[in-house]
């Protein structure tokens, strides 16, 4: 019987050496996946994107049913604002128009306003709700790189955390921390633009702190837009992140910060668009040029 | 045939974990409320009751099996699922020699199992840092909402299989 008990002792304790290594091994910064999680994640990619279509379905109907009692009026707000879209839409033609022409009289074409975007679909999200991630159905296969920023028609959601082959990992803005930090900007009319990081996901507020670096003659306000201003080299500009909520100091009273909304709603994501900057980071040149 | 189908059921409630979001109403979805769905765990302690021999350990090795293929696709992080799944359905077979399989003995281990891993995960994930949530804080956000649910998920479960298990556990004896 002794025997029997030490070797429960045993084996509960190398269970928990290898738990600790495992832990110690999947914490630590790792650039690529493993090919054994690799494997999995594509086998069951592929099964989940085959459920995904009967479960969005049926959980689909309960939505539509809620969306026709608003339609309405719905249909009345929007038709207003289509009448306005009309003359938005021939000023942003000729300005489009314009802006080519200039860039091709100086003789740079590329901007970091560009990107490719790779369409995609939300295949499952994880359960564990505190690790905020969802994964979409396209991988390295088709483009999609770590670190690229994923997007909907709403705004930024979050950015690709692992690109297996066939499918991918998205860390979404809630789940974002201070090693995830967004260059962002506040546009300002005619004055200079208020520059700043995204730095996280604040559980409480449920909103991003967006830490002011560069102040304007123009001071912050609320419902100001903030959008990526592309300055961090990864994420190209103009990606709308969301709406000003609040203004403060931070916990040492010295810089100021914004609580932002984020515009799309991380709970309710269907399709993305994985964004590929065009324009190439161009780290190597600089590093030599040191 | 038991060999082929509880680990294919398994399979299908890991795939089916992964859009479980979807099930909620995105009101309550998207409120303050955590609704951890552990339908592997739940599913096994009834192959640990219904199926399981005193002398064989089929739950313990399907749920180090399917906690290592939750860590690896759904949260990144080797090994937590794995470790609290195995060490709580080691704990339930050790249990299920005081009662007698029925529903209510059911009821209770899984709600023991059900609050026993998500505290042993909220552990585990306090100390690496993926949350900072004051325990008595996640008792009320997480941990009630997480074992009324999945006992929900027991009583839904529990009329489809348990007839099943108890056959299969007898055509055990006929091939062995």
């Amino acid at each position: 019987m002794s025997f029997l008990r030490r070797k429960r002792l045993f084996i509960f304790l190398i269970s928990f050496i290898i738990l600790v290594a495992l832990i110690g091994y999947s914490i630590s910064e790792r650039q690529e996946a493993s090919t054994l999680e690799k494997f999995f994640n594509d086998t069951v990619g592929w099964i989940q994107s085959a459920v995904h279509v009967p479960v969005s379905f049926i959980t689909g109907i309960a939505g539509n049913v809620s969306d026709l009692i608003t339609t309405y009026e719905e249909n009345k707000i929007l038709r207003e604002q289509l009448s306005q879209y009309k003359g938005l839409i021939y000023e942003v033609q000729e300005l489009r128009k314009e802006n080519e022409e200039l860039r091709k009289a100086i003789g740079e074409t590329d901007s970091i306003r560009d990107y490719e975007p790779i369409h995609a679909t939300v295949i499952s999200r994880s359960p564990e709700q505190w690790i905020d991630e969802v994964t979409i159905n396209k991988g390295e296969h088709h483009g999609v790189k770590a670190n690229m920023v994923v997007i909907t028609a709403d705004g930024m959601v979050g950015k690709i955390r692992t690109a297996y082959e066939f499918t991918s990992k998205v860390q979404l803005l809630t789940g974002f921390d201070q090693y995830n930090r967004i260059s962002a900007t506040i546009s300002k009319d005619g004055k200079n633009n208020i520059y700043g990081m995204i730095e996280g996901y604040d559980k409480e507020s449920k909103s991003l702190v967006f830490r002011i670096i560069e102040e304007s003659e123009k001071d912050v306000k609320e419902g100001d837009l903030v959008v990526s201003s592309g300055l961090g080299g990864v994420f190209p500009a103009g990606l709308v992140i969301g709406e000003v909520k609040e203004v403060g100091f931070d916990q040492y009273g010295l810089t100021r910060t914004a609580l932002v909304e984020p515009a799309a709603d991380v709970y309710e994501i269907n399709h993305v668009i994985v964004v590929d900057r065009s324009l190439e980071e161009r780290e190597e040149e600089v590093e030599e040029q040191q | 045939m038991s060999r082929v189908y509880i680990p294919l059921i398994l399979f299908v409630l890991l795939i089916l974990e992964g859009v479980s979001i979807r099930f909620l109403p995105p009101q309550i979805a998207a409120g303050d409320l955590l609704f951890i769905p552990h339908w592997i765990l739940l599913f096994l302690i009834l192959v640990c009751i219904f199926y399981d021999k005193p002398r064989t350990y089929h739950a313990v090795i399907y749920a180090l099996i399917f906690g290592f293929l939750i860590d690896m696709i759904y949260t990144g992080l080797l090994g937590a699922y794995m470790f609290t799944y195995g060490f709580a359905m080691y704990l339930t077979h050790i249990l299920k020699r005081a009662f007698h399989g029925n529903f209510y003995v059911s009821l209770l281990l899984a709600a023991i199992g059900t609050a026993l891993s998500d505290i042993v995960i909220y552990v585990i994930y306090s100390v690496i840092g993926f949350t900072d949530l004051y325990w008595t804080e996640y008792a009320s956000v997480r941990l009630l909402p997480t074992i009324i649910i999945n006992l929900i998920f027991l009583v839904i479960i529990y009329p489809m299989f348990v007839k099943r298990f108890i056959r299969w556990r007898d055509e055990q004896d006929w091939s062995s």
